[in-house]
């Protein structure tokens, strides 16, 4: 009994010193924020910073006090307080979120054809161009959904994925699983975008599919700030640096193709500090502001639709923002 | 012994159409010539809309060396380049309209009567170019440049393909049956681009009739070589290791091992260029299985209509799926309204029973796909990694030595995509080297 | 025309799909289970029954459970309880059975992922999990009576190889063991489990096989020589220590092993080389633990740790690719 005890004893202290001398030997010198970095990103390893993974990330902005802050996916706290360990400036993102440009499930635009394989829309895309029978819609089989780390696509009633904006990170995965391009990353405050990329003519798209976009061009005349091009043959497309959100587009378009969320803010002029001279007026796409020269502006908030554009001019920062 | 590794005997089913005499048929009313027929940088349409054009009129002009145009099917009136299914990609390219006079008048000069023989090296392959001339096998390489390989290759052997190995299709059974002088007169003229004294003609011991009239017609420079049946027998790379036992390099081309393998067919077309001037504007091929009605062998033009050779078949009975192309590498096709192109070697219609449609369950690593490929890979890994998206250790696996001949999906008893899987693995390679390709 | 069907070549498959292949299997097994029936009646009969029928069960249960397809139409969990039945003394109790399919289906299967997946033999990995958890009841071999003539109560003896290990046990000599009729073992006169006790019945079932191209003969004559040199060159060296190697081809499990076990599809290795290797290491382990080790028996020991060591064979063994340049 006792010679058992002192075996098994001494092959435990064995062992426990092998363990410990390797731990010595073998340790690997790492800077010990960076461990708390790695920590507080993600962890999902989706690859969207350009990194084989976020331990790598972490390791490029410990070591490296010029590398921006790479993942898409880190909320603006969790950015801040990366910088705040590692007490240099972050830099910030403007957070996005995937946007899929097409309308047209399996009620709108069927299929063309019985494929039969692989449930997988890249697959799909390999057997004569894909079943559906517009050639730049959605399959509908989810490729993107299987590839989102994030839970954040969900293939819907209508046969459709469809975006969590909430838990979206933007990682652009599903942008590059989409064999037809129809993901588009779109900045998480606003999200507009043209829910059709199809180039077919309107008289053939319409054969096919009836929530496509017609290429009519109202909404890039609509705009007030140039940020939709209608090009001939393709479905309009929003310049999304140039996109304030006023949402006037998703009004006037004549088949709803444009979505998007109408950022709740309006403008209001401080009446204490507005000098009158009248700039807001004439920089106003929607004649929002009125008022006289010398006096003080006032806006309607019914027609205001919040874009700023008279924040930015006034030369006597009279204006603000506010939610409504 | 076997010629070539792995391999498969699925049933033959020649019989439907192997003894049938090759039909002519009737000029139609409206031709849908793509401009993309060959594999290689496109063609570019040189005709418009109202512009009248007569039979063997070239539609098209290459864009770069390995490109070739296409000719007008008949004479008539192009209604205009439109955007039409093309039965390879099944995505819309460009084609040109022809509504037909019925006059079937030929092009200025045509056909000529010229001697291929008192003609230089530099004379045919421009001949053979201008004709359009590609691989009538189905992968519709151009011609003259498997013909003109370049300095520093020393090719020993013309390999003639009538091999035929696909099930189903006899058009080159036929051909070579029917019309025997065109294919050797052909090889002649091939024989003389290369500058080689012999070829040897490959046929499938299961075309006995070819092989007896090859034999009997055959002048001494071209030997007739009967091989035992088996499939991908007439794929390039099998069939040279079968004659020459020489195995073409992974990555390579025939021409290393110094060969070229020219299709029958394509020898007949040789002909009708260099001798007659006559651009490749129609081919034999087979209308065949068991979901058409009267199964033949005609002689169609390039760009006639799906759905008329199908009404001239007698139409369709019971079809689940409609294949160009042998039932192993053919191509499906989802609609009628598309032309029969260069490459067309077979149309092959096949009931629900022999198309066996359905689902497919995991890999049980039975090794019936390892012992059937004849590329040497291990195709289960390969689907498997197909699954999951690795397409970079799929590379390391052999992916690109993968020529998707279909042996492995056809013995895999869990009725796996394999194929299909391949194809996507190397989709997404392709997408990301050429991704890479843009970064840099 | 959308009652065409469109996908990827090829257009056309072998006839031979899973269900096919796993009832060939089942027919094969046929006559080793015939005459576990002939030798050791009705309950012989009845261990089969539950065996299978349970296997069906779980499966079916747990993929309902589990919410994926039930698939028990492939034959596959079918085909596992035959094969654990065969592996079984006939005396089983009908829940010992019963546990031990459950134990195939859910640990030696499911638990991967189902079919295609585990690494293990479920059959097997059920057999040494009855065997380490009762022992005497799966050391219980009733004697062999032909079938007209049970008795209500079985006798119960030793099979061969417990026999011999006894008597090297007891008297450090084989000739101390009672004399055997090598026609006994061929024909299934022996005590062992309900499937083995005839070398000629499963022959020919593995015939069978490898006729209809099911399996290929690299593995079962690589198994079976391995054994037949590996016990002829230590019978050589001393015939009182250890039996000629026809006693060891013919007793124990090892033709079922060698044709049913150890070429599985799942936990085999996939290329030809590979089989050939599996079957020379399960013949040599086979070999090490008949002679050395504690058990009679080493055939489902052998097969389970090679099947262990099967993703390292199938990367040594890789077929050589067309072209390659050595």
């Amino acid at each position: 009994m006792l010679i058992a005890t002192l075996v098994v004893g001494a092959i435990g202290a064995v062992c426990a010193l092998i363990l410990g001398i390797s731990l010595v030997t073998f340790a690997v010198k790492m800077d010990a924020r960076e461990k708390e970095v790695v920590e507080m990103l993600p962890g999902a390893n989706c690859g969207a910073c350009g990194f084989a993974g976020c331990a790598a990330l972490a390791h490029e902005i410990t070591v490296n006090p010029e590398a921006p802050m790479a993942c898409p996916a880190v909320k603006e706290d969790t950015i801040k307080a990366i910088a705040a360990l590692l007490e240099r400036d972050m830099g910030s993102l403007e957070p996005a979120v995937a946007c899929v440009r097409c309308k047209g499930g399996p009620q709108e635009a069927p299929s063309r054809y019985e494929y039969v394989g692989p449930r997988d829309c890249r697959s799909a895309q390999l057997v004569a161009g894909g079943p559906k029978v517009c050639q730049y819609g959605c399959l509908g089989m989810g490729s993107c959904v299987t590839v989102c780390l994030f839970d954040a696509m969900a293939m819907g009633e209508d046969g459709l994925p469809h975006v969590n904006i909430d838990t979206c990170t933007g990682c652009g995965k599903c942008v590059e699983a989409c064999p037809r391009g129809i993901i588009a990353l779109v900045p998480k405050t606003g999200t507009y975008c043209v829910s059709c990329i199809s180039e077919d003519a309107p008289k053939d798209m319409k054969k096919i599919c009836s929530v496509g976009c017609i290429k009519c061009g109202i909404c890039a005349d609509v705009c007030p700030f140039e940020a939709i091009t209608a090009e001939k043959g393709k479905a309009a497309l929003i310049d999304q640096d140039r996109c304030r959100k006023c949402g006037l587009c998703t009004g006037v378009c004549p088949v709803s193709v444009i979505t998007g969320r109408t950022v709740p803010e309006k403008a209001r002029i401080i009446p204490g500090a507005c000098i009158g001279c009248g700039i807001c007026e004439q920089v106003c796409p929607t004649e929002a502001v009125s008022g006289r020269a010398k006096e003080p502006y006032s806006v309607d908030p019914g027609t205001c639709i919040g874009c700023g554009l008279c924040l930015a001019k006034c030369p006597a920062d009279a204006i603000e923002r506010y939610n409504a | 012994m076997s010629p070539f590794k792995g391999g498969v005997h699925p049933p033959e089913e020649k019989a439907l159409v192997r003894d049938r005499a090759i039909e002519d048929f009737p000029l139609g009313a409206r031709y849908s010539v793509p401009v993309q027929q060959h594999l290689g940088a496109p063609a570019r349409a040189i005709v418009k809309a109202g512009d009248a054009v007569r039979k063997g009129q070239a539609l098209s002009e290459p864009q770069g060396y390995v490109s070739v145009p296409v000719h007008a099917p008949t004479s008539g009136t192009v209604k205009g380049v439109a955007k039409v299914v093309h039965p390879v990609t099944g995505l819309l390219s460009p084609g040109v309209i022809i509504e037909a006079d019925g006059k079937d008048e030929w092009a200025e000069g045509l056909p000529l009567r010229r001697d291929p023989f008192a003609m230089d090296k530099g004379e045919l392959l421009e001949a053979i170019r201008g004709a359009g001339i590609v691989g009538m096998g189905g992968a519709t390489f151009p011609t003259h440049v498997k013909l003109n390989p370049p300095e520093g290759k020393t090719i020993g052997t013309l390999i003639i393909n009538g091999v035929e190995c696909e099930p189903y299709l006899s058009s080159d059974h036929r051909l070579m049956v029917e019309e025997p002088e065109r294919v050797l007169k052909g090889i002649q003229v091939a024989m003389r681009v290369l500058g080689l004294d012999r070829a040897v003609l490959a046929i499938e011991a299961n075309k006995p009739d070819a092989i007896r009239v090859m034999r009997e017609k055959a002048p001494g420079e071209i030997t007739v070589s009967p091989l035992s049946v088996k499939y991908p027998q007439g794929s390039e790379k099998q069939l040279i290791k079968a004659l020459t036992g020489r195995e073409v390099p992974s990555g390579g081309l025939p021409m290393d091992v110094g060969t070229v393998v020219q299709n029958c067919g394509t020898c007949a077309a040789i002909w009708d260029a260099c001798s007659a001037g006559v651009p490749l504007i129609e081919r034999i091929t087979s209308v065949t299985g068991r979901g058409v009605r009267n199964p033949k062998n005609i002689r169609v033009r390039v760009g006639t209509l799906l759905r008329d050779v199908i009404d001239f078949c007698g139409g369709l009975d019971g079809a689940a799926k409609i294949i160009f192309g042998g039932p192993m590498m053919g191509i499906a096709q989802f609609t009628q309204d598309i032309p029969v192109m260069k490459g067309t070697s077979g149309i092959l219609v096949l009931t629900e029973k022999d198309a066996d449609i359905g689902g497919y369950s995991p890999c049980i690593s039975c090794g019936r796909c390892v012992e059937a490929c004849p590329m040497g890979l291990i195709p289960s890994t390969l689907s498997r990694l197909g699954e999951r998206d690795l397409w970079q250790a799929a590379r390391k696996s052999g992916l690109t030595d993968c020529m998707e001949c279909g042996c492995c999906t056809y013995v895999c008893p869990a009725r796996r995509p394999i194929v299909h899987f391949i194809r996507h693995l190397k989709a997404l390679s392709r997408s990301a080297g050429s991704k890479q390709a843009k970064g840099a | 025309m959308k009652d065409v069907f469109v996908s990827s070549s090829p257009h056309i498959h072998s006839p031979e799909d899973i269900p096919w292949i796993m009832r060939q299997v089942v027919y094969a097994l046929m006559p080793g289970a015939l005459v576990g029936v002939y030798f050791f009646g009705l309950p012989a009969l009845s261990v089969i029954a539950v065996s299978m029928i349970s296997c069906v069960a779980v499966e079916a249960l747990w993929q309902k459970g589990m919410r994926t397809k039930v698939q028990v139409g492939d034959w596959s969990a079918a085909l596992t309880g035959l094969l654990l039945a065969m592996n079984l003394p006939a005396g089983c109790p009908w829940w010992m059975v019963a546990i031990g399919s459950a134990v195939a289906i859910v640990f030696g299967k499911q638990v991967y992922g189902g079919i295609g997946s585990n690494p293990f033999n479920p059959a097997l990995v059920a057999r040494v999990f009855l065997l380490i958890s009762f022992p005497v009841a799966m050391t219980t071999w009733p004697r062999p009576r032909p079938f007209f003539e049970q008795a209500a109560d079985a006798v119960t003896g030793a099979t061969p190889l417990g026999a011999l290990k006894t008597a090297i046990f007891e008297h450090h000599t084989i000739t101390a063991a009672p004399r055997l009729d090598l026609m006994d073992p061929f024909l299934g006169n022996i005590g062992g489990s309900l499937g083995e006790i005839s070398a000629l019945a499963i022959i020919l079932g593995g015939l069978y096989l490898i006729i209809r191209r099911i399996i290929t003969w690299h593995t079962p004559v690589a198994f079976l020589g391995t054994v037949a040199v590996f016990t002829g060159i230590l019978w050589k060296i001393n015939p009182d220590l250890y039996a000629p190697p026809a006693f060891h081809l013919v007793t124990g499990g090892l033709m079922l092993g060698a044709f049913f076990m150890a070429t599985d599809y799942v936990t085999t290795p996939i290329s030809l080389k590979g089989k050939a290797v599996f079957g020379i290491g399960c013949g040599l382990i086979t070999v090490i633990i008949r002679i050395w080790g504690g058990y009679p028996e080493g055939v489902a020991f052998s097969i389970l740790i090679m099947n262990a060591l099967v993703p390292l064979i199938n990367r040594a063994t890789q077929p050589r690719r067309f072209g390659a340049s050595t």
